[in-house]
């Protein structure tokens, strides 16, 4: 790469910019979006590992959108409607279903059936059913693909995160974000490929930790950057108190003479990178600013969601989401936390779909009208679902479960308005179709023209997986 | 076999081709047999067939004797190889007399193997890998980690280079290369990374100029000396230790609660400052309580088997996570002291090493007995959490208080009592005495109970070891599920593979720990050469052998076997002496060699394996950090040990930790500037300065850091406060050194920073940053003061010539974010 001096950069950034803004203003040229999909010319710093030879095969999205809804929704007020819970409500739930199965916080008690707290009805061409919990994803029936029939290995929070994002529970493994950036870089060089963000709201929120956005064993420039709400969107983002933007790329003009001149002396090629490193860091500290700003958003765009600039609600995070993959950003994240309803689960699941619903649908109607919805995976779902059986820890509420829960994914590749797999009667056993974390992980990669079983990286002597060493599978029913 | 590595990786494979043929490859390798000349088709006996005879065989002719139905044991070579009465399993080189070959291939369900109830198939391409195998020579690559070993002879020298044994091993085998040793590096830098190496600060520009100037012969030798014995150089290696064992502030799960292990870190420090030998320095941490009369310090040590990930979150099950915890604790024992992946055997035996599930199960059963079933249940969301058992690491004197004060509490508890009941049946008069004298009593407890916390909180509490009276039941899970508890109980036992402890009782984690520095066994060997070859990297920038974490087969083997054996055994020889080894390596000429790259290095040894240099790498996180600090002079290095300390973090950043919600309560006095390694360790989120500079978040055991470059590192070193501050203190300095000459400042600061001077080059850019930066502020008092007043400092910064100092802060900056500044070489 040509070194260019930092003002000819943000120069030429300047003219691609107006060019993109031109390109949004008309809609988004899609062929334009569309020629990326095969080859693209990475970012500097997020490039991917040379020798890795991706995509395997053409693929058919080129981001990934992770709605994550931490703590745990229930399947069972949401995608996946059992009568027969109606009709046995009260009763003990049966033996046969529960014994020597790993439980939670219900450890020890009486378990007893606990019938829907809400209504289902069927939407769409598809039919598939949804709760009134989630009127506005009713509307996405025929867009997205629900998956009945998930189920994971770990029954508390924490770890059950780490499972879902890094396919194993033993830390200092990467992350799915990683992966993917590991193996695709960035289309961006101004911004992290894989960018996370968490918004506020809800019910007391179980925790998450940065682990879950870590690069564990590959190169820890792949790792998630988390953005904020408030305060820098990236930490040390702003240039100190006093110092303008022309000085602070005099200083940084001047690091850079400085290391290129005793440079020449040691042609050391670390030393080229951190010249590079602090031109991104420079860049960004341009182009963070100018995502995070709003105020080129239509106001009926802001409506669509109901986003209010700098509130950190999941709605202003989806919309940040829509402006994060326009700018080539590889892997979005967006955690909304809050779904651990061990009790008053119908006060609890108002509150987090009443923030969450409409912003969903939101994103997958701008994503639509942009026309990127069909190069965009959106995945939503938590780390895992809800028991059948009664908690009542306060009001009526479940118990974590993972022995079946619902996942939705749509975009690319995805067939849409389609439900996939099934529990038992009771919701308890995905019994049809069993789509584990792995074959989830499996599938989203194989939509990005990756064959998760030659996609590795030597650690410990070992060529590790992101699906492990477990068999998993892509499951090609739910793909176009 | 090794030499043979040796020759594929130094000399191109097409070069090396047409030279050697098989058979003169075969005439070369004494003790193993011929490699195909086509590498795609060479099978690898570790990559390859292992995995195969493990997946398929071992069930019943492997390690487990319990499962094992005939003598032959297809994980042992000799069994493999050996005579099975007229005949052998596997007959190098000879398919038709390789019984495994004939059984494999077998029609006759009676002789078919495995055998169909046994529901294993091999696949054709299974077969087809163990026939080439043979076909091969059947290469049974014995692992070099567990081989015994003596101390080399020293070659004698193919040139005048070198002052020791060290020398000698390196140049033997560059000069196997056709490569030559880099000169010495200059003063200058010598004197830069003694300084970092052995103490992780950069030398003071008054410490430099002496070096410079002593003409001494043994000037380098005694700045060695006065570095090995400064306070300092417990803290350097306790950074590396920290990694290893995952040292942090937080309980890691869920909650991510403080825990109580400071006093621990300060131990590390200690026992590094004191030289304690190695041998007793894993004694104390595994078992310092199983020590006879264990002393206060060698409970504190026992901090080490507390240091997991742990958790009391709602809803967990105690089962489950006493088998993530017996994992947790197993990885980190082999990693830490046997450079293994024993961790690989939870669910299966390893694929590629001869630990068994069986071992993996018998080593975690040595850390049965520790205390872990508490903290299940009163562990509560508190900063700091309860972890007991926990100690009160305190004073003599405050100690003696502390039991004076238990002991007047207790007495005057006793005299309430009858007080209580007075009041509650006495009238008139008398009750009122009464309920004077309980005021009177209660008004002393109270102040008795105050007194006793204040005191309390003079100390520092920490999590210990402390051994149950019966140790829990250690099963065999099988593939690793929790759930099921049909697997056999297990003692605790090393692997079996290697010498066993052989004691009549239940072995002990003290048994253990010595098995495990025990060196006249390989267990001892293995140690010494994982600690030899880490010493080695952290002096050299690589190691020996570049996995530092991989001793197993999978891992690299060393690139100069002699040089590891030779220092593994040095260190044995002294004791496990770790200073003296570090005297050794640094004394020598390897490592006073200059750092920079020929073409020829850089064509034929890219990654510095065989040594013709020295290396040239960032900075650790910390370093980075207290470089900074101690150029600008904000340093606080009174202090050696003690608690943990919180330098500015952005607003915020633990917003989304809960059970408790965090508020980060900043240092804001002389404890924010001191050394990295006492940051709070937060698990769940790490300093985000810390972070971008690749420090680990301590869930697993770190051996070697990545050392990445990133637009985040450089914006923290660009932006961060604490970075600022360091540039705007450093400022100060300079602008006082200068006198008012723009040009003496300028050679003081680079000086300061670089420890070299400036070219005119440098001094011509920083010159132009300079006056641009001053034309800019003079023309803008505003930012001026916003820029002057933004110091992390209790005085605010003051100047008659603001726009001068804050065109200093630019410099200062610059110099700090300097390549070379952040950079050891």
């Amino acid at each position: 790469m040509n070194r260019k001096s930092l003002l000819q950069t943000e120069q030429l950034n300047a003219v691609n910019r107006r060019t993109f803004l031109t390109r949004s203003g008309v809609g988004l040229g899609s062929a334009a979006f569309c020629s990326m999909l095969a080859a693209d010319q990475p970012g500097l710093i997020d490039q991917p590992e040379k020798n890795l030879k991706l995509p395997h095969f053409p693929p058919r999205i080129k981001r990934v959108i992770f709605l994550c809804m931490a703590g745990g929704p229930s399947h069972l007020e949401t995608f996946d409607y059992k009568p027969e819970l109606t009709r046995l409500h009260g009763q003990p739930m049966p033996e046969s279903f529960t014994q020597g199965q790993p439980i939670a916080q219900l450890q020890g008690q009486a378990l007893k059936i606990q019938e829907p707290l809400c209504k289902f009805s069927k939407h769409g061409n598809s039919g598939i059913e949804f709760s009134d919990y989630v009127p506005w994803q009713s509307k996405l029936a025929d867009d997205i693909c629900v998956i009945k029939s998930m189920v994971t290995e770990q029954i508390n929070h924490d770890p059950a995160h780490t499972f879902m994002n890094t396919g194993t529970a033993i830390s200092g493994r990467p992350s799915l974000g990683s992966w993917v950036t590991y193996g695709l870089g960035s289309e961006t060089e101004n911004l992290p490929g894989f960018v996370v963000m968490t918004s506020v709201g809800g019910r007391n929120p179980q925790p998450i930790a940065s682990r879950q956005w870590a690069s564990g064993f590959l190169p820890s420039r792949f790792q998630g950057v988390e953005f904020n709400a408030s305060g820098d969107a990236v930490h040390f983002v702003k240039n100190p108190p006093g110092i303008s933007r022309p000085a602070q790329r005099r200083l940084i003009e001047s690091i850079n003479q400085l290391n290129q001149h005793r440079n020449r002396l040691l042609h050391n090629p670390e030393t080229d990178t951190r010249i590079a490193a602090y031109e991104m860091a420079f860049r960004m500290q341009t182009a963070v600013p100018d995502l995070m700003d709003l105020s080129d958003e239509p106001q009926h765009v802001m409506e669509m969601y109901g986003a209010k600039p700098g509130d950190g609600s999941f709605a202003s995070n989806c919309l940040l989401a829509r402006r994060l993959a326009e700018r080539g950003v590889r892997f979005i994240q967006l955690y909304h936390r809050g779904w651990d309803h061990h009790g008053d689960l119908k006060k609890y699941m108002d509150i987090c779909c009443g923030l969450t619903d409409k912003p969903t649908w939101a994103l997958m109607q701008d994503l639509k009208q942009r026309d990127m919805l069909k190069d965009t995976l959106v995945l939503w779902g938590g780390e895992f679902g809800r028991t059948p059986m009664f908690q009542g820890k306060g009001g009526v509420g479940r118990d974590h479960h993972i022995k079946g829960f619902s996942m939705w994914m749509a975009g690319g590749g995805i067939r849409g308005g389609h439900a996939y797999g099934e529990t038992d009667d009771l919701g308890y056993h995905a019994v049809k179709d069993v789509v584990h974390v792995r074959d989830l992980h499996a599938t989203l990669l194989h939509l990005l023209g990756i064959d998760h079983e030659r996609f590795t990286f030597p650690f410990q002597g070992l060529d590790m997986k992101l699906t492990g060493v477990e068999k998993a599978r892509v499951v090609k029913d739910i793909l176009t | 076999m090794l030499q043979h590595r040796f020759l594929m990786m130094i000399m191109p494979r097409t070069k090396l081709l047409p030279v050697f043929s098989c058979l003169m490859l075969l005439a070369m390798m004494s003790s193993s047999p011929a490699q195909p000349d086509n590498p795609t088709e060479r099978i690898s006996f570790n990559r390859d067939v292992r995995p195969i005879l493990s997946d398929n065989c071992f069930q019943c002719h492997g390690p487990d004797e319990h499962s094992r139905v005939t003598e032959l044991r297809l994980d042992s070579r000799s069994s493999t190889m050996g005579d099975l009465g007229g005949y052998q399993a596997v007959v190098p080189g000879n398919i038709q007399q390789s019984e495994l070959i004939d059984r494999i291939n077998s029609h006759d369900s009676d002789e078919k193997m495995p055998p169909a109830d046994s529901g294993k198939r091999l696949s054709t391409e299974e077969i087809q890998t163990l026939t080439t195998w043979i076909q091969q020579g059947a290469a049974w690559p014995e692992f070099w980690a567990y081989q015994p070993f003596q101390k080399h002879p020293i070659p004698k020298p193919a040139m005048q280079w070198g002052n020791g044994w060290i020398d000698s091993l390196v140049l033997q085998r560059l000069t196997t290369s056709q490569l030559k040793p880099s000169p010495r590096a200059d003063r200058t830098t010598l004197i830069r990374r003694l300084y970092f190496d052995l103490t992780g600060l950069p030398p003071t520009l008054q410490q430099t100029r002496a070096f410079l100037q002593d003409e001494s012969d043994d000037a380098y030798q005694k700045v060695v000396e006065q570095l090995l014995s400064s306070p300092h150089f417990g803290e350097r290696m306790a950074m590396y230790w920290l990694d290893l064992v995952r040292f942090a502030d937080t309980v890691g799960y869920h909650g991510d609660q403080d825990h109580n292990i400071a006093p621990y870190r300060s131990w590390v420090i200690e026992a590094f400052n004191k030289n304690m030998r190695f041998d007793q320095f894993t004694r104390e941490q595994l078992a310092g309580d199983l020590l006879p009369q264990p002393t206060l310090q060698q409970r504190i040590a026992t901090g080490y088997n507390r240091l997991l990930q742990t958790t009391h979150e709602g809803g967990l099950q105690p089962k489950e996570y006493r088998a993530i915890y017996a994992a947790d604790r197993v990885r980190n024992v082999s990693a830490v002291w046997m450079g293994g992946t024993l961790g690989c055997a939870q669910c299966h035996d390893h694929k590629y090493d001869p630990y068994t599930s069986k071992d993996f199960y018998s080593m975690a059963a040595f850390f049965a007995d520790i205390d872990d079933e508490q903290h299940f249940k009163v562990g509560t969301n508190a900063l700091p959490t309860k972890r007991p058992p926990e100690l009160l690491v305190i004073g003599a004197e405050d100690r003696q208080k502390l039991d004076e004060l238990s002991e007047q509490i207790a007495l005057a508890e006793k005299r309430r009592k009858p007080l209580d009941k007075k009041v509650k049946t006495l009238e008139g008069e008398d009750l009122e005495a009464a309920k004077q004298q309980l005021a009177k009593i209660t008004a002393r407890i109270q102040k008795l109970k105050t007194d006793k916390k204040q005191t309390e909180s003079l100390g520092q509490w920490t999590m210990v070891t402390q051994g149950l009276p019966t140790p829990r039941v250690s099963r065999i899970l099988p593939r690793g599920n929790w759930l099921d508890e049909t697997g056999p109980v297990v003692l605790p036992a090393v692997p079996e593979f290697m010498e066993s402890i052989n004691v009549e009782r239940r072995a002990t984690r003290l048994d253990l720990a010595n098995w495990l520095t025990n060196s006249e066994q390989v267990s001892g060997k293995l140690t010494a050469r994982v600690l030899a070859n880490r010493i080695w990297f952290l002096l050299m920038g690589s190691g020996v052998s570049s996995s530092l974490d991989d001793f197993g087969g999978q891992g690299k083997p060393p690139s100069n076997p002699e040089l590891l054996d030779n220092l593994a055994w040095e260190l044995i020889e002294n004791g496990w002496d770790l200073k003296q080894l570090i005297r050794e390596i640094v004394t020598s000429e390897t490592y006073r060699q200059s750092s920079i790259e020929t073409d020829l290095l850089r064509e034929k040894d890219p990654y510095n394996q065989l040594f013709g240099r020295q290396d040239r790498y960032r900075l650790s996180a910390e370093m980075v950090r207290d470089s900074a600090l101690a150029v600008s002079g904000l340093l606080n290095i009174q202090a050696v040990g003690g608690k943990s300390i919180k330098p500015f973090q952005p607003e915020g950043y633990y917003q989304h930790l809960n059970f408790p919600a965090r508020k980060y309560k900043r240092n804001v006095d002389q404890q924010q500037w001191r050394r990295g390694l006492y940051i709070h360790w937060q698990r769940q989120f790490l300093h985000p300065t810390m972070k971008s500079l690749d420090a680990p978040s301590r869930e697993e055991c770190t051996a070697q850091r990545p050392r990445s470059n990133t637009p985040l590192a450089a914006l923290a070193l660009l932006n961060d406060p604490s970075f600022l501050t360091a540039a705007q203190v450093f400022a100060e300095t300079i602008m006082r050194q200068s006198g008012g000459d723009t040009r003496v400042g300028l050679d003081f600061a680079f000086e300061t920073a670089t420890s070299r001077q400036p070219d005119e080059n440098e001094i011509k850019i920083l010159e132009q940053l300079f006056q641009a930066s001053l034309t800019e502020f003079q023309s803008d008092p505003e930012a001026t003061k916003n820029l002057m007043s933004s110091a992390l400092l209790e005085q605010p910064l003051t100047s008659t010539d603001a726009p001068t100092m804050a065109a200093w802060i630019s410099v200062a900056r610059a110099l700090l974010n300097l390549d070379e500044t952040i950079t050891r070489n």
